[in-house]
């Protein structure tokens, strides 16, 4: 509302009193503004005012836009913060999926061990979340976050991440991770408001750390995960999902592609069929549970439980104990969180 | 209206002669603006005959006139750049004139929860006239949305107006406001730099037009030529500073009448009509009954029947609707067609009759696709390639394969789930009459579980 009073009664006044708007200093170019524009993506009012600020100069202008837009991307984001925020996407990072994860993952250190983020980051349009600036920024967080993530001794896998944590960490690139970090993910968040002008918030994020295991553990673990409904490529949709499996080690040494495949079509599985447990439980229905499900993701009739009880099998692994199961999930659709 | 109201009480007071049924002009313009829902209130004058003298007599403003040709208008562009104010104002404006029915801020803005019949349908529809043209004119309020109402048919676009404010520039998500313009099909835009009484320098707005103008280039819109008109929305709905309110509102209407092309109309296009069902009558032939889609025929015009793998022609030697003989059929018509030398069984449900060679019929096609939630009584589940529905395209039902258009990545795994929208390819078990364009939907067990329309034919019969 600011911006719409402000002017106007700029306007009143001119035509009450003598027409006496050149009072600041130094008339911004024009061509500066478009100029800076384009380097920028910012409005054309906020370049105006970084030009009039800095005589004109637009490396300064561009330092002062660079100190400046967090602060009015602050301002901003107060003012937008009473909108509705329920587009934009559910982001995965995987930094290191589990026992044997191909280098080719993007590995880093701590192959071996988990080390992922998801997280979900609000817009008001889908225009605005389709638009590069969000899946980036949507795209670093989630990395960030998984680079956080510090194991913990709770019994679940799967941990809800401190927002507020995550808002002061330094922004990490998904792309280029050696670049250094120039701005905290809040920080980060509020330029991008500036920027989009549409209420943008990080709605929740959780992450996964698990360090390699002992060499005498029994259990691999291992990460599917999986998003649908993004715009582009990436581990980014309107629905993402995790699932992390604890395969027997003997089964650790089944092909690469078809572990792969089995993950896949977990976290789809997962994604797709929307299951709410694992197994069977009390006030859950059959259809509910992932188990009981049939696998339709790898293209079967059968359940989930007994394609897993197959697929040991013709790895290796057969009778008594299950060598393959789901440890846990988690699975996130863009705006169902409040 | 208010002044067509005044003058018509003065004619009532001058003559006490006059009778009036008035209405209220439809707030809502369903489906494509072909139909109306009349929500009139009336109140009625001394009983006489309307008089000739009359400028415009009340009963042609409500009721919905073909007389100038039909366009769907949408407004895009960034949540605070005022699309809702542009679109009060110009109804505010062209209310004036008599040519629309003023709708404010609240109505157009409380759009969004007017949700109800099937598909959840998300935009608010508003119509105004200008000189030449009626315009229904939709907010579009996201990409996905829009996509999905143009798959269903439920809102349109023919044309668009992007909204740009004059304090801001364009926007980074301007550019998904154009790609989302090109990717619907909407060939030509209007832009409108809202909010100019906020910026004092000219150069500004220059710069505004300019990079306007380069954007719009850069996805392949006429950036040169296309129409760019500066103005405040909020000036117009506010009655003040005409020279940027009302005047230029009225400039963009215009605008829009001389730069965007109207679509073609039902009536101009080659005669179609869907086979409903067919009969045997002694003694005059074969009659195949049906609604025409489009376009004319007369008795004597040869037709093409299409489909189910028919393609032949005869000649129309009867037409026949309510059990009499008419010489011509027009779109809106359902009419029994007599047809030279076609025995019964040469003819079925499925098939259409058609202009010759107007179309082809075609076995394989790429389609957007929306598939319906389970809210909207569609599926639960996701499926994956290879699904194979119902496809219901007019009167034809056919069983259709769905897979992912050729290089598409991990086809194989892909899936689609409810609420999704869609590219897949179609192939079809048996041919059918159809083009880019043509819409259709998916029904598996009684259900609808998706709508499409055809974006790309890859196989003839």
């Amino acid at each position: 509302m600011l911006r719409t009073l402000c002017p106007r009664r700029a306007l009143l006044s001119s035509l009450n009193t003598p027409r006496l708007y050149s009072t600041a200093p130094v008339k911004p170019s024009v061509q500066l503004i478009g100029q800076l524009r384009k380097r920028t993506e910012v409005s054309i009012s906020k370049a105006r005012e970084a030009l009039t600020a800095t005589n004109n100069d637009v490396d300064a202008a561009f330092d002062w836009l660079e100190k400046d837009l967090a602060a009015s991307g602050a301002k901003k984001a107060a003012k937008v913060a009473d909108r509705d925020a329920r587009e934009g996407f559910v982001t995965i990072s995987v930094l290191s999926g589990g026992a044997h994860a191909p280098q080719s993952n993007g590995g880093g250190p701590g192959t071996g061990g988990l080390r992922a983020a998801l997280v979900e980051l609000n817009c008001e349009t889908d225009f605005v979340a389709r638009n590069a600036l969000f899946t980036q920024l949507a795209a670093d967080i989630a990395h960030t976050a998984a680079f956080l993530a510090e194991p913990s001794d709770s019994a679940s896998l799967i941990q809800s991440y401190n927002l507020d944590m995550l808002k002061d960490a330094p922004l990490l690139s998904a792309s280029d991770p050696n670049s250094g970090a120039n701005t905290s993910v809040g920080s980060a968040i509020q330029e991008l408001i500036a920027k989009v002008g549409e209420k943008v918030a990080l709605a929740r994020a959780a992450t996964v750390a698990q360090p390699q295991p002992p060499s005498t553990a029994a259990v691999g673990l291992r990460l599917g995960a999986y998003t649908h409904g993004g715009a582009g490529g990436g581990l980014q949709g309107r629905v993402g999902g995790l699932a992390i499996l604890g395969y027997r080690n003997a089964l650790l040494s089944a092909p690469q592609a078809e572990r792969e495949k089995l993950e896949r079509a977990l976290a789809r599985q997962i994604v797709g069929m929307g299951p709410q447990t694992i197994r069977k439980e009390e006030g859950v229905e059959g259809g509910m549970a992932l188990y009981e499900q049939p696998f339709s993701m790898m293209g079967e009739d059968a359940t989930v439980r007994q394609v897993l009880d197959n697929w040991a099998q013709t790895h290796g692994v057969s009778g008594g104990d299950s060598g393959v199961e789901v440890i846990e999930f988690l699975r996130w659709t863009v705006g169902e969180s409040e | 209206m208010s002044m067509l109201r005044l003058a018509a009480q003065r004619t009532v007071a001058s003559r006490a002669i006059c009778s009036s049924t008035r209405a209220v002009r439809p707030l809502s313009l369903l489906a494509r603006g072909r139909s109306t829902a009349w929500n009139a209130s009336t109140r009625t004058f001394a009983p006489v005959p309307l008089n000739a003298t009359f400028r415009r007599g009340y009963a042609d403003a409500s009721k919905f006139s073909r007389a100038k040709p039909h366009m769907n208008i949408g407004t895009i562009g960034h949540v605070d750049h005022g699309k809702t104010t542009l679109t009060a104002a110009i109804t505010k404006v062209l209310s004036d004139s008599g040519d629309a029915q003023f709708t404010d801020y609240s109505q157009i803005d409380k759009a969004p929860e007017e949700k109800a019949r099937g598909i959840t349908i998300n935009s608010a529809h508003v119509e105004y006239e200008s000189g030449s043209r009626h315009y229904g004119h939709i907010d579009c309020p996201g990409h996905a949305d829009y996509i999905k109402n143009m798959i269903t048919g439920a809102a349109q676009m023919d044309g668009a107006i992007i909204v740009v404010s004059a304090t801001d520039g364009q926007m980074p998500q301007t550019r998904e406001h154009l790609l989302l313009a090109r990717q619907v099909g909407i060939k030509k835009l209007v832009v409108f730099i809202n909010k100019v009484d906020m910026v004092q320098d000219p150069e500004v707005l220059e710069l505004v037009d300019m990079e306007m103008r380069d954007l719009l280039s850069t996805y392949n819109f006429d950036g040169e030529n296309t129409p760019i008109i500066m103005g405040s929305a909020l000036a117009a709905l506010e009655g003040r500073d005409d020279e940027v309110g009302a005047t230029k509102i009225r400039e963009l209407v215009q605008a829009c009448d001389e730069w965007l092309d109207v679509p073609a109309r039902d009536l101009d296009k080659p005669f179609l009509m869907p086979v409903e069902d067919v009969f045997s009558i002694s003694g005059r032939g074969t009659v195949s009954t049906g609604r025409v889609e489009r376009g004319i025929a007369n008795k004597g015009d040869e037709v093409e029947i299409v489909g189910l793998g028919a393609s032949f022609k005869t000649t129309l030697t009867g037409i026949e609707m309510f059990h009499k003989e008419l010489d011509r059929g027009e779109a809106g018509d359902n009419m029994g067609c007599l047809l030279r030398g076609v025995k019964r069984e040469q003819i079925k449900r499925g098939q259409v009759l058609i202009a010759p060679g107007s179309m082809k019929a075609v076995k394989k096609f790429q389609a957007q696709i929306y598939v319906l939630t389970k809210d909207e009584g569609g599926r639960y589940t996701p499926f994956m390639s290879n699904y194979r529905p119902q496809l219901f395209l007019r009167t034809a039902d056919i069983t259709t394969s769905l897979s992912f258009p050729e290089g598409t990545p991990d086809a194989e795994e892909r899936m689609v789930m409810p609420g999704d929208n869609v590219e897949m390819v179609c192939d079809l078990v048996h041919d059918v009459a159809a083009e880019e364009g043509s819409r259709f939907t998916l029904r598996e067990g009684g259900k609808t579980i998706g709508t499409g329309i055809v974006t790309k034919v890859l196989e003839h019969a």
